[in-house]
């Protein structure tokens, strides 16, 4: 039975990425969409509206600048939106406090969704609704925008890398929408509410009554699962009924949370070279493969798991969230194994097994970009990618591409500790799983992945301003940089000869795969050891 | 080999070199790696001594601090002494080079009277003599006498240019006939030894592109490793462990790059050196750093794929001639040519046992010398000399005739001069119109299609037949040129001959594409076109006309004995002047990027171990869980970390010749070479430190309780 749910998740995200593979790689060339006449149509409305020139062509600094703009002008809606929802409609609850506002603005901006604050309890249907959907949209497209940006590097010589506003629209209207639409509607049929209002009121079996929260559920919960937001209605998130009641809803998430993320290795393969997309989602897989294996290697629960899912449904569940860097949960942290945990920890540590929509496919450029570079000089050869040459400033861009995240994970943590802020939430004294939870907090801030331990009880100015910042870093000092790699690619002459290295075949994902591994675990081994390893 | 490595390692001055590089200041610009270690060697010095710094870090015994800390400076004097051999290597080779480069001596005019100098030595205004024969020593007008200057290895122009009183003359052409005195006029151009020796200093010598990204990518991962190292120190104090901070030094010396962050000076220098031993001088590295990149090479036919000097390999007669013909009146149109290919074609006449019968007349003939309106070159006499000797008749019927005697006899009895001329078929068929022109046309592309290349031969307005004359392929030319193509190499033949001729010359010597009827401006544009296409262009030249060429080729390489204008544009120059070693160039660019790109490898496989070694001794009293991973099962912690980190430093020894020698390159396509490096110091460099580690932790233990 397990075999048969986990083929269907990966026969289900793959098949789907096949085609929105093909659809993205239209939408990142400008190719003809189905219904383009409408949708064209509805755009350039959108497009009037803001007074945009579709035609205009950004460099690298005016598109980061343009992603920079947007994201800081929602977030600061969003934060508005958190601080006076008092005096917002729709069942108003007490404005939060600035540092958890700033906190959860920050968060879900970044596409992260660390979520301090219990949904439920803190929020009111207006800032749910407007404010985090909203803000759901916006991220994920934001990040799939940059890799639009990223791969047109590779692609067009001294054009530009796209319009960001352009891009965005399109996301939004023509990717982002229909497909949450019509997921969320799937939802809806599988047991997951939508309505507008906060509580239902039920009569319970002994004859009392009870009030339980609901809300817009289904309409946040199939885009938190697409654009790999994964801060859920409730604080339980999607261990809770009311976001995934069933098997087959906990099979559909999965699926949700893997078909972006997976579908940009095959648009990659159609514009650059099949076989060199179908590498690259090789090696995804390869990594995604590993943290599945660490992760079934050891039974988790009972205890924090649901048991409407089990050890396996959750394990593959919370896998293929923190691999896409969702950070969904249907299952508590302490409930999962410590292999899991492990299993966990690569995905965010390498932030490209599949990693998460757009960003993903990033980071695994740069990863290849990286491994070329270290072992293309033993052939004999200037490494390059795509027939260009790697030059001093692409290395160090990707070098500090690779060089911030740990040091946004690590050096944190250390003042989490020295500032006594740690061991006022987790105790005096520190034990490696207390240790864990720490360095997944950072990690998982780093990685704008979102699932957390520490969750309400972070909730003080300390976690919330750092971990804000830390989301803000990692989630645009690596955009830059790497958009900043593309911009100086674009500007190179396509080449007619053959990578001396080709960047595709058995050998390169093999080489690739490893060397991701080997990079990564020399940077982060000895934390495991100290961390989940030793609870 | 072992007796002169003895030698220079006992050079002084090499060792004083590796004691000067170990100055932080000299480190912290040249080598980030290098420098942290040294840090680290201060910081855990200063421990030994102080051990009461802080309590809380430091628990380990005092000898195990010194003991560190002498391991740590010897790491990084074994990187400096790397750097420091290399370099003077190359200085002896250097010193040895500078024989070979081309010193003009000059006759200087001092008081009227010549004495000889060298021609570095004359400085502007100075005046000298050069006598026919005579290389010009530098750029100059003509301050008296008259000569021809032959200008040809300058300009192209084949004739010599006449030159007088104020005149300019240019520096390395020839007087051809009578003396001339000159005022130089220009400085002396820096010797390009000088420029070579400016990339072995290490003060002077600028990082290549390759050795730039990759001392970043050192250094980032150098400072991710600091990190590391540096939050560890926090998290294991939080969570209870001992932790010591020469450990951790230990731990991050260990992890970080030191064998390739301390070999990359020598592996550069190295690669200058070992050109240098082939007699190539190199002027920037970034020339040997394209080389291994090369993917074009544009290669003149003449002097790099051929002798450079066609020889005649056949007579084609006519089909109203006999062989016997066409031979005796080649051998006469050739009799006053003495270039190689006139005295070839007497040669060849000589081996068929062929002399014509009219000997006597050839000998008093008037040479008819080859000019650039003509293109034709052969003899001329009259009749009249033919009058009173009358033992010829004798001699003439007492020899079967041949038709080209009988019609040359015929020719003198009507008192008609007699022209026996040799050229191309163009130029002859202008001047001789009784022929069968088709034939002639048809029988001249059977000799281009062999690759020869015809000559026609007339008597006076009647064409005989064809001399078919070839360049000889040069030794191995076909076998070298195979390996550049297994590499993935396209090769380009510049050539001026046709097509036809061109294609089989490239066949036979495994050319890749030709460029037939090429002109001298042809070769730029060609560089230009296939460096739009994205190819690393090589190539070769010697003449002035090459030098722009050469310029903007990524590797150019100028023979010694061609003009200043060449050796100044190109980045290499061969005093061998041997143009098909633009080959060994090419390789030995491979080799160095191979050789960087090896020891990169090989030392970030080596951490895999290293972290296997040193993470247990750090933990394992602390937390028996870690004991999962004492895989390797170290006598002690101490030993561990000491074993671990002798086994760092005698790597880069270790290491060294691989550096200097370059890592081996065989001709094969770029994936085998891929993975079987990948598996010689990938997979090696994280088998081999297991070992290593390991057998100096089973010496130390005999030494330890």
């Amino acid at each position: 039975m397990d075999i048969v749910i986990l083929l269907v998740v990966l026969v289900g995200s793959l098949g789907l990425s096949v085609i929105f593979g093909r659809y993205l790689a239209r939408m990142i060339v400008y190719e003809k969409r189905p219904l383009e006449k409408t949708l064209g149509k509805i755009e350039n409305g959108f497009y009037k509206i803001i007074g945009v020139d579709k035609y205009e062509q950004m460099t690298w600094k005016q598109y980061f600048l343009a992603i920079v703009v947007t994201n800081v002008i929602a977030a600061g809606f969003l934060m508005a939106v958190l601080l006076y929802q008092n005096s917002l409609p729709l069942s108003p609850r007490p404005g939060l406090s600035l540092d958890l506002a700033f906190n959860t603005a920050a968060s879900f901006v970044t596409n992260t969704n660390l979520q301090h604050y219990a949904g439920e309890q803190q929020l009111s249907i207006f800032s749910q609704m407007v404010g985090l959907i909203f803000m759901m949209f916006v991220a994920p497209a934001s990040g799939i925008a940059a890799a639009f940006a990223f791969i047109r590097g590779f692609i067009r010589k001294e054009f530009g890398l796209g319009n960001f506003y352009v891009d965005f629209t399109r996301i939004i209207i023509t990717l982002l929408l229909p497909i949450s639409f019509f997921s969320a509607l799937l939802l809806l049929f599988l047991g997951v509410p939508q309505t507008l209002d906060s509580t239902i009121t039920i009569g319970t079996l002994q004859g009392g009554s009870q009030t339980i929260p609901i809300g817009p559920v289904a309409a946040l919960e199939s885009i938190k699962e697409l654009g790999s937001n994964g801060g859920g209605f409730f604080y339980a998130n999607s261990s809770h009924p009311f976001e995934n009641p069933t098997g087959i809803s906990n099979v559909f998430e999965c699926i949700l949370m893997l078909v972006i993320p997976l579908s940009f290795p095959i648009a990659y393969g159609h514009l650059l070279g099949k076989g060199r997309g179908i590498s690259i989602l090789a090696a995804m897989l390869i990594g995604f493969g590993v943290m599945l294996a660490l992760g079934l290697s050891e039974q988790s629960g009972p205890t924090g798991l649901e048991t409407r899912f089990g050890s396996f449904g959750s394990t593959l569940f919370m896998e293929s969230s923190v691999a896409t860097n969702t950070g969904a949960a249907n299952a508590a942290l302490t409930g999962m194994s410590p292999n899991a945990v492990i299993g966990f920890f690569l995905g965010m540590f390498v932030q490209a097994i599949p990693g998460a929509d757009g960003t993903g496919m990033m980071m695994m450029i740069i990863f290849v970009v990286l491994t070329l570079f270290l072992v293309g000089l033993m052939v004999g050869k200037t490494p390059e990618f795509m027939s260009m040459k790697i030059n001093p400033r692409d290395v160090k861009l990707a070098a500090f591409v690779f060089l911030i995240h740990p040091a946004l994970i690590l050096i944190p943590s250390v003042m989490a500790y020295t500032t006594e802020n740690a061991q006022s939430v987790l105790g005096e004294h520190t034990t490696p799983a207390t240790f864990t939870q720490v360095l997944y907090e950072y990690s998982s801030a780093s990685a704008n992945n979102g699932s957390d331990y520490l969750g309400t009880s972070a909730n003080t100015p300390f976690w919330n301003w750092s971990t804000a910042w830390i989301m803000l870093l990692g989630r645009y000092a690596p955009i830059g940089l790497m958009l900043a790699v593309a911009g100086s690619f674009t500007l190179r002459d396509r080449k007619e000869v053959v990578e001396p290295i080709k960047t595709s075949g058995f050998l390169f994902v093999g080489v690739l795969s490893v060397m991701v591994f080997i990079l990564t675990a020399l940077t982060f081994f000895p934390f495991l050891a100290m961390g989940p390893f030793s609870i | 080999m072992a007796t002169k490595l003895k030698q220079s390692i006992f050079d002084k001055r090499m060792l004083k070199d590796s004691v000067t590089k170990l100055s932080p200041l000299y480190l912290s610009k040249k080598s980030p790696v290098m420098f942290t270690v040294e840090v680290g060697f201060f910081l855990v010095l200063a421990i030994g001594f102080l051990p009461n710094m802080s309590l809380e870090f430091v628990n380990e015994n005092r000898i195990f601090y010194i003991e560190t800390a002498i391991i740590l400076i010897v790491t990084v004097w074994f990187a400096t002494f790397s750097e420091a051999l290399s370099e003077s290597q190359a200085r002896a080779k250097v010193d040895s080079l500078k024989n070979l480069e081309k010193e003009v001596l000059a006759k200087k005019l001092v008081d009227g009277k010549e004495v000889l100098v060298k021609s570095t030595s004359l400085i502007v205004g100075d005046r000298v003599r050069v006598y026919a024969g005579e290389i010009i020593p530098r750029d100059g007008i003509v301050h008296e006498g008259k000569a021809f200057v032959d200008e040809s290895m300058m300009t192209g122009e084949s004739n010599p240019v006449f030159k007088e009183k104020d005149n300019p003359v240019l520096g390395g052409t020839k007087v051809a006939n009578d003396s001339i005195v000159i005022e130089i006029t220009s400085e002396a151009g820096k010797s390009f030894l000088d420029e070579m020796v400016g990339l072995i200093e290490s003060a002077k010598r600028p990082k290549t592109k390759n050795e730039i990204a990759l001392t970043i990518l050192l250094a980032g991962l150098s400072i991710i490793f600091i990190t590391v190292v540096g939050t560890m120190l926090f998290f294991g104090y939080y969570l209870g462990y001992h932790m010591d901070i020469s450990v951790l030094f230990a731990l991050l010396v260990a992890l970080m790059p030191t064998t390739i962050g301390g070999l990359l000076p020598a592996i550069g220098v190295a690669g200058i050196n070992r050109l240098a031993r082939d007699n190539i001088v190199v002027k920037s590295g970034k020339g040997i750093e394209a080389a291994g990149d090369c993917d074009v090479l544009i290669l003149d036919k003449t002097g790099t794929i051929t002798e450079g000097a066609r020889r005649a390999i056949a007579f084609v007669p006519m089909e109203k001639f006999t062989e016997h013909d066409i031979a005796e009146a080649a051998y006469a149109a050739s009799f006053s040519d003495h270039t190689h290919e006139g005295t070839s074609i007497i040669e060849l006449a000589n081996e068929k046992k062929i002399e014509p019968p009219f000997l006597m007349e050839i000998m008093t003939a008037k040479p008819v010398e080859f000019s650039s309106e003509t293109r034709l070159s052969g003899i001329e006499f009259s009749p009249k000399k033919k009058v009173s000797t009358t033992q010829e008749q004798v001699s003439k019927s007492s020899l079967p005739r041949t038709r080209v005697s009988a019609k040359v006899e015929d020719l003198e009895e009507s008192n008609v001069p007699v022209k026996i001329l040799k050229g191309s078929v163009e130029a002859i068929l202008k001047i001789a119109t009784n022929v069968n022109e088709p034939e002639l046309r048809w029988k001249a592309q059977e000799i281009s299609k062999n690759g020869g290349t015809p000559l026609a031969v007339a008597v006076n307005d009647e064409i005989i037949g064809l001399i078919s004359l070839k360049d000889t392929l040069k030794k191995d030319i076909r076998t070298k040129l195979e390996e550049v193509r297994v590499s993935g190499i396209t090769t380009v033949m510049i050539t001026g001959d046709n097509q036809i001729t061109a294609q089989v010359i490239a066949k036979e010597a495994n050319i890749d594409q030709i460029m037939a009827e090429a002109k001298p401006t042809d070769k730029l544009n060609r560089v230009v076109e296939e460096q739009l296409k994205g190819h690393v262009v090589g190539m070769i030249g010697d003449g002035t006309n090459d030098a722009p060429a050469l310029a903007k080729a990524d590797v150019g390489l100028a023979m010694n004995r061609g003009t200043a204008a060449a050796r100044e544009a190109a980045n290499m120059v061969d005093l061998d002047s041997d143009p098909s070693k633009i080959i060994r160039v090419v390789k030995l660019g491979k080799q160095l990027l191979m050789t960087r790109g090896a020891i990169t490898t090989f030392s970030i496989a080596n951490d895999v171990a290293k972290y296997f070694a040193i993470l247990p001794a750090m933990f394992m009293k602390d937390n028996p869980k870690m004991e999962i991973l004492n895989i390797m099962q170290l006598h002690s912690p101490e030993s561990a970390v000491l074993s671990t980190l002798i086994f760092n430093a005698i790597v880069i020894p270790m290491l060294i010749p691989l550096s200097l020698k370059g890592v081996k390159y065989k001709p094969e396509l770029p994936e085998k070479t891929f993975i079987k490096n990948m598996m010689i110091y990938g997979l090696g460099g994280v088998v081999f430190p297991f070992a290593g580690i390991k057998a100096i932790d089973l010496l130390l233990s005999v030494f330890m309780r």
